[in-house]
Parts: C-alpha cells; structure tokens; sequence
C-alpha cells in the first residue's frame, strides 16, 4: 500500500488522495473538485461556501477541516443547504466540560496572545479558545458562559470578568452576476491555496492582489462574472474609469474588497449581563464598506438578491433589523458575515446613513442534536429502596408520583383480595415526611392547617388538607402529634416537595421559632394492610393494641418503626416508617412472617382500586387547580370557626358563592371508562349537555360493577343524578362505596 | 484514576436541626466530617448524642439517607468538570452543594480525596455518572 494510498478521503462515494495538511476543501481542490456549486471561497471559514457533510454531519465548514484518512465526504448540491441525514444516527454521546476563569480570550493571533499574556500577568485565570486549535466558539450565554466546540465535545467556560474577542476580520465578499460560480476565491483564501499546491490556473485579481502568487490584475469596477457553461467562472467583466466594459478570460478570481472585523461574537456577548466585552485587534478595526451592489446575490444562505433588499426598501423596510426579518439575510449559515457589508453599503446608498450591523445570537455556528443536548441530564427520579426487592418480585416498575414504584406485581387481582380478605404489603416510602419542633410548632400549623391542631393529642394522628392562599387543596396528608412541641406531617408523594417548601416559606415569612427536618428520602415505610395485619405484627413482636389513628415507636423484626395504625386501602392497616436501609429486611421479615396468612405485596394499580373503593382522593388526580373543600366535599376537614388559616379568607368569600362544581361518586355496569372521559347530563352526548370529567375510574372486584370520581357542574343547583359516560348510563351515589361506616378499618 | 466500577455506599450520620447559634457552637465528635448544609441544620458523619446541641427543640436524628463514594481529586475534577456547571471552592476543607449532573450533590472537599454524595434514592444515577465520568474515562 502506498503512502499516498493511505490517505484518501472519500468523496461522494470515491476514494480521493489528499497531501499533508491538506484541510478537506484544499483536498477537494487538488482534485478539481468544488464543493459545493459554487460561490467565492473565503477558506477562513467565514462563508457558507465550502458546506459539506463529513460522516454524516452535516454542514461543515470543509476548509476548517483538517483531511483525514476515510473521512466521508458529501458535497452540498442544493443553494449551500446540505441535505440532512435521513438515516437515523446513533453516534456516540457528546460529552461537555466546564471550566472556571476570570479572563475569556477568544483566538489566538498577535492580538490574542498578548492579551491573553496581560491579563495573565494581571493574577487572572485565562482561557485561550481557537478555533485553529480546535476549539470553536459557537456562543456566548449569560452566566456569563462562552460555549465552544472541541473534537472531544462541548466546553463550556464560566467566565467571571471578561470576554475579549480577538477574531480579526473577514474578507469582503463579491456581489455581482455571476458571484455563484465556482473558482472565485477572496484575495488571501486564493494565496492559500496556492501555497498549498492547489492549482488555480490563470488568476484575475481585482481589488488587492492576493499575496505571493501570479496574477493579472484587473482595474475598474467589477460588473459581473462570466459562466463557461459548467459553473465555473470564465472572465471577469469590469468597468473602467471612462465606462469601458473590459472582458478578461481566467480560470479563476481573486477578489480583494477589504475586510470586515469579525465581531459577532462580540455583539452577542454585549448583550450578556456582568461581562465584560473587549474586542482587539482585527475584531476592532472600522469595517470596508464595499460599493453598493447593483446586481447579484447578497445573501448565499438565504438566497436573498439586490432586488429583494429594493423590494423590501420600497415597502418601507429600512432598518437594517428589520431588512434581515423581511428577507432572512443574515439569518443562514454564515449568520451576516459575507452579507452584512454589502446590505450596510445599499442602505447607506439609499437612506444615506450607515448603520450598525443588526444583533447578533447564539449559535454562531450549526450544531448537531448531539451537541445542543451536550451535558444536559434529566432531573433523577428516585427509588425507594425497595425498588430490587420489587424488581426481584417481578413487579412492573413505573414513574408514579415522581418515583419509581410498583405497578402490579403481575396480578392485580390477587393483590386486591390479599388485602381485602387476608393481608398484604405495599410500599409507601415515597410518602413526605417531615418533622417540625419548637416551641411555636402548634402555631404554625395552627395557621397552615384548616383543622383545629390543638384538638390533635399526643401520640395520635388526624387527616389534613393543606389550603393555599385561595382556599385551593394544594395537598392533603397526615398531622401526628408526638409532643407538645414535636410533631411529624406526611404528603402526597407527588406534593411532598412542593409542600414542604410551602410550610417552609410560611414559616420562615411568619418568623416562628421552628425546627423542620424532612426526612422523606431517609426514612422508608411499609404499609401492612388486611383483616390479618394486626395478627401478622404481632408475629414479629408488636403487640401492643392501638386505636385508629394512633401511632406508636416498637422494634419489629429487629427494626426500630414508628407505626400509625390508620386506612387508605378500607382495611385495617399500619404504616410501618423505619431508617431506609433496614427496609429490605423488613420487607422480607413481613414476607416470610406471612407467608401461611396469604401475603401479597401490592403495588399501586391495586391501590387505586381499593382507595376509589372508599372514595378517597388523589390530590393532583381528583383535584383540579380550583378545587376548594367544598367542591371536593371535603368541608368536614376545615375548621372555619378557627381564628386564622392560610385560604380561610378565600373560603369564607367563596362559600357565599352558589356551588358551581363538585366532585361525586359515579357508578355504573360494565367496564371502567378511562380516566379522563367526559361526563354529559341524561342520557345526551351533546356538548350542550356537558356536564364534566371522570377523574378516577374502576371495577370494582367486590362491588362487581364499575365505580368512578367525577367533576360535574350543578345544573339548578344540584348535580344531576343520572349521566352517560362513552355513551352508557351512571348514576350519582355517595361515597364512600365500601364499608361507609369504617368499619373494617376501625376493626 | 480507577478503572474499577465505583459504587456509591450509604454515609451513615447524625442530621440535627438546630438554631444557627446552637449549630455554631455545638460539640462535635473528635474527627468527624461536619457538613453544614443549612444555617439551621448538619450533617455529621458519626454519631452525635442529642445533649451535643445546646436547644431543647433540636432535632437530632440518626440517618444514612445519603450514599456516596471518596475520589481522588484527579478523579472529582474530571467527574465536576463534565458535570458541574458551577464553579467549587478551591480552599481545603471545603463544603459545597448543589446541582450536579441532575443530582442533588454534597461534596466534601479534603487535600488529596473528595466525597460526593446524593440521596440514597438517586444512587443508581450517580454510579451511572461516576461510571461515564470517572471509570470509562481511565479505561
């Protein structure tokens, strides 16, 4: 194998020898190959000109590219939009890096060295980043943070002080007839890439000359460029000082209009917050404004023309922001680097003001999706620490109320009637819990709570609603009083959060002397549950008798707990809060304790079942945003005769308001509608009749029929007593289903 | 750095809500990792007896609800610089908390190691991290 063998890129398909240093498009070049269908080369990687796609990733810049052996390369066919990939790409994961300085240098010329090397010896902590070493800066976001593209992914640098952009500047691009065509090249991407060997056969040069090449040069002022046939240019049309129109044949052009600093990044960092934004060098320098353009394109990305911008001129568009939003010039690839000078000069022209160049955003350049998504994790969700032992069970395993929890073990049925009728375990660790202390724990919760808290005594618990300001149930759960000044709250697992920054901020606002410790994520619980539940515990050493909602501490199975005898599922049930990392022990221990009694675990699916059997809601399921107490009948929690609750206002403003709305119980033959569905009046399914929503919905095994939580509106003040849900007849009946007295329970 | 799979262990402790004042200046265990994670609440990694606070409504709690791993440092610059977008302290010892990777994080910065933790809860997803950030990369 030869060494020039061993370097080959592909191109469209074919291998193609490239030498030593060779960026992909002087690659392409050597081969007589364009890469694109055309428009002047800048090979500084300011254009959208050279566009290609390299292993599948589109529109890279092909002069920035350094050749390497089998790289794949595809030419853009189409106005210098690449064709994205079609195929689904499963490249590896880019990765992203943060780092911390004081001083942000972008590029690394003269002018950035030596401000890199000042604020270096001013005590700061610098970062260089070019994109001649490789990293590419692609934004500058605030934070401050300057995002750049490296080959080994992301960097994002978190800058303390200050960005200094010593980009230098961009070469002027032509705009005339004909600037479309391929081998027309500026002033110092043509020396470039004749130092690099690429042949560029006889070369007309207007404008500065480029430097260290041979070169007619042309005089005048440049007209248009003259097509061979084949896309590429033929001659150079100019006009001369006494309006001579002068032809010169060539094979190639260089054009040499001036330069424009490259300060995008600088107009997008000016923007930022807390940074400061220094731009030397090149980057600062008073831009050329070439001539006015008379013809041609303007704008390669967006395919804009001289008589678009007079379009949009005629029609009264005349500041440049708003020229870029009527046409899109400036919005392509290039982001106004090749048309920004041109667009300047025709407004100039015409509204005879130079103006600014418009605003600057990230990105500066195009990024894949694996690039944008760089460094970005979901927010976890949490498992208890039961989630193996569930797993080992074979439980389906699901996102729940913001954690991993059990589904159903594979037989929801089953698990249903160990609870009803024997006895069964269900994991509950994902519950809130928190802890407050102080000497004003009463009154705080006196004033969260719509209940009469000091009723509560001492080693018993009592269900809450937690109201917001507009009388809304933001959650509900449990108050236990374990002292006088020591109380534990428990909340929803979805709101546990969200609640525990409520009760903090009111606490906090209000000044109280409190302790609050939550302990959700430290503590587990287990819910035995079932007819047996009591003669289970007692097989592993609590022996002790308590009442509905009591709650004591005892060491079962070696495992110190506090138990709350309490009910969600209709049976008697204790929840059994220990340190998470005995759990696994517990939960086997109550396995195997019960195994003769006919133990199941039950995961959530069942749960539903058995809490929507005693009509208890979900907050976030069956509450809505506006669901007060009443709505919810559930005024039996609230308290309106106490002096002061967060939402009693609200509550005594809105009780004197006819009940619009109110969630009922539904039941009906057949199966269960989704959750969801829509509730009409009778036996209608016109909108008209409209009456609400079914929020949950379930056969019920014990009941043998179908039972539902609905909204309804009040139709003459009461809810109607009859509705059709996907067009079969429910009726309205109290709640709860099963066991109304409690009895079972309480047994 | 390693390139054996680092698995995060529960940090058993003491966590005590306190007054700020109670907490500054409360009795610690000779040697314990201290890690004040609020004016009104610690952490200690050891045990602390209820007395060692001077406020009668503290609460002190035994609790291993945090897992965690050591690193050396080389490993936790190369675990933060993927994924901790601000900046930690650069004074030893350091305490700092925050967001990190999408995890709730504690760090606990010493001269030549580094404790990070998060919620026992999230465990698996901090191992999955340390793997692509530390582990994979000395492969």
């Amino acid at each position: 194998m030869t060494d020039s063998h061993s370097r080959r890129l592909i191109v469209d398909g074919a291998p193609q020898p490239f030498a030593e240093g060779d960026s992909i498009l002087s690659a392409l070049l050597r081969a007589g190959i364009q890469p694109t269908s055309g428009g002047a080369l800048c090979a500084a990687g300011d254009c959208a000109n050279c566009l290609v796609s390299v292993d599948g990733i589109a529109y890279v810049r092909a002069c920035q590219t350094q050749a390497r052996a089998g790289l794949r390369v595809e030419r853009a066919h189409a106005d210098g939009y690449p064709p994205l990939p079609v195929t689904e790409r499963h490249g590896p994961e880019i990765h992203a890096r943060h780092l911390h300085c004081d001083v942000v240098v972008v590029s690394q010329g003269e002018a950035g060295k030596a401000a890199a090397e000042a604020a270096h010896a001013d005590g700061n902590r610098v970062i260089v980043l070019d994109a001649a070493g490789g990293q590419e800066v692609i934004g500058v976001y605030p934070g401050p943070l300057v995002v750049a593209r490296t080959d080994a992914g992301m960097l994002n640098v978190h800058v303390k002080r200050e960005l200094v952009v010593a980009t230098g500047a961009a070469e002027i691009q032509p705009v005339a007839p004909g600037s479309e065509l391929s081998s027309i090249f500026t002033a110092r991407a043509a020396a470039l890439m004749h130092s690099a060997g690429v042949a560029l056969g006889r070369v007309a040069a207007i404008g500065a000359a480029p430097d260290g090449m041979p070169c007619e040069h042309v005089e005048g002022q440049l007209l248009r460029f003259e097509d061979n046939g084949r896309g590429h240019v033929a001659a150079i049309i100019t006009r001369d000082a006494q309006g001579n129109e002068r032809r010169t044949p060539c094979d190639s052009v260089s054009v040499g209009f001036g330069l424009s600093p490259r300060n995008g990044l600088a107009r997008m960092a000016a923007q930022v917050p807390g940074l400061t934004v220094r731009t030397i060098g090149d980057a600062a320098r008073e831009p050329d404004i070439p001539p006015c353009p008379l013809a041609g394109i303007v704008c390669g990305c967006s395919g804009v023309s001289v008589d678009d911008l007079q379009s949009v001129w005629e029609r009264g568009f005349r500041e440049l922001e708003l020229v870029k939003r009527s046409t899109l010039a400036g919005t392509g690839t290039c982001q106004g680097a090749a048309c920004i000078p041109h667009i300047r000069s025709f407004l100039q022209n015409r509204g005879g003001v130079l103006q600014q160049p418009f605003t600057a955003r990230p990105v500066a350049r195009q990024l894949t999706m694996g690039e944008v998504s760089a460094g970005s994790h979901h927010t976890a969700t949490p498992r208890s620490a039961l989630d193996a032992e569930h797993r080992a069970l074979g439980a389906y395993v699901t996102r729940v109320g913001g954690w991993y929890r059990p589904w159903n073990y594979g037989n929801v049925e089953a698990e249903y009637w160990a609870v009803r009728e024997a006895v069964s375990i269900g994991d509950v660790s994902t519950l809130g819990k928190m802890q407050i202390s102080g000497p004003d724990a009463l009154e705080a919760l006196e004033r969260l709570y719509p209940t009469k808290v000091s009723t509560i005594k001492t080693g018993r618990s009592r269900y809450v609603l937690l109201l917001d300001e507009r009388g809304y149930v933001l959650d509900d759960g449990l108050i236990s009083k374990d002292s006088d000044t020591r109380y534990t709250l428990t909340f929803t697992s979805g709101g546990a959060t969200t609640a525990e920054l409520w009760v903090r901020d009111w606490v906090e606002s209000w000044g109280l002397d409190v302790r609050l410790l939550n302990q959700t994520m430290s503590l587990g619980a287990i819910n035995v549950t079932g007819p047996l539940a009591t003669t289970l515990l007692k097989r592993l050493g609590f022996d002790q008798l308590l009442a509905f909602m009591e709650h004591r501490e005892a060491v079962i199975a070696g495992v110190r707990c506090k138990v709350y005898r309490l009910s969600f599922t209709g049976e008697v049930s204790y929840e059994l809060h220990h340190p998470a990392e005995h759990s696994v022990a517990l939960w086997r221990a109550l396995m195997r304790a019960g195994a003769d009694l006919g133990i199941k675990p039950h995961g959530i699916e069942a749960l539903l079942k058995l809490r929507l059997e005693k009509g208890h809601i979900i907050v976030g399921q069956d509450s809505d945003f506006d669901s007060t107490p009443r709505r919810l009948n559930h005024e039996w929690a609230v308290k309106l005769d106490k002096p002061y609750f967060v939402g009693k206002q609200a509550l005594l403003r809105t009780n004197k308001l006819p009940l619009d709305k109110m969630l009922v119980g539904l039941e009906m033959d057949g199966p269960a509608p989704l959750e969801g569905s829509v509730v009409y009046r009778g036996e209608s399914s016109d909108m008209a009749d409209y009456a609400g929503y079914v929020t949950s919905s379930s056969f019920s095994p014990l009941l043998r029929k179908t039972i539902m939580l609905a909204w309804v509106k009040l139709f003459d003040g009461a809810a109607p007593e009859r509705v059709s849900v996907n067009g079969r007849i429910a009726k309205r009946v109290q709640t709860p289903f099963y066991d109304p007295e409690a009895a079972r329970a309480r047994a | 750095m390693r390139a054996h799979k680092l698995t995060p262990t529960r940090f058993p402790g003491t966590r005590i809500v306190a007054t700020p004042a109670a907490l500054d200046g409360a009795r610690w265990p000779a040697g314990a990792i201290v890690l004040r994670t609020a004016r009104d609440e610690a952490f200690v990694l050891a045990d602390v007896a209820a007395g060692a606070v001077d406020d009668p409504h503290a609460i002190v709690v035994a609790d291993a609800g945090y897992a965690g791993v050591w690193l050396t440092t080389d490993e936790a610059q190369a675990y933060l610089e993927r994924y901790c977008e601000w900046e930690p302290p650069s004074m030893r010892p350091a305490f700092a908390q925050g967001m990190v990777g999408g995890l709730a994080t504690k760090l606990w910065f010493e001269r030549d190691r580094v404790l990070i933790m998060t919620p026992a809860t999230v465990s698996g997803d901090l191992q999955e991290r340390l793997s692509a950030g530390v582990t994979e990369r000395a492969a």
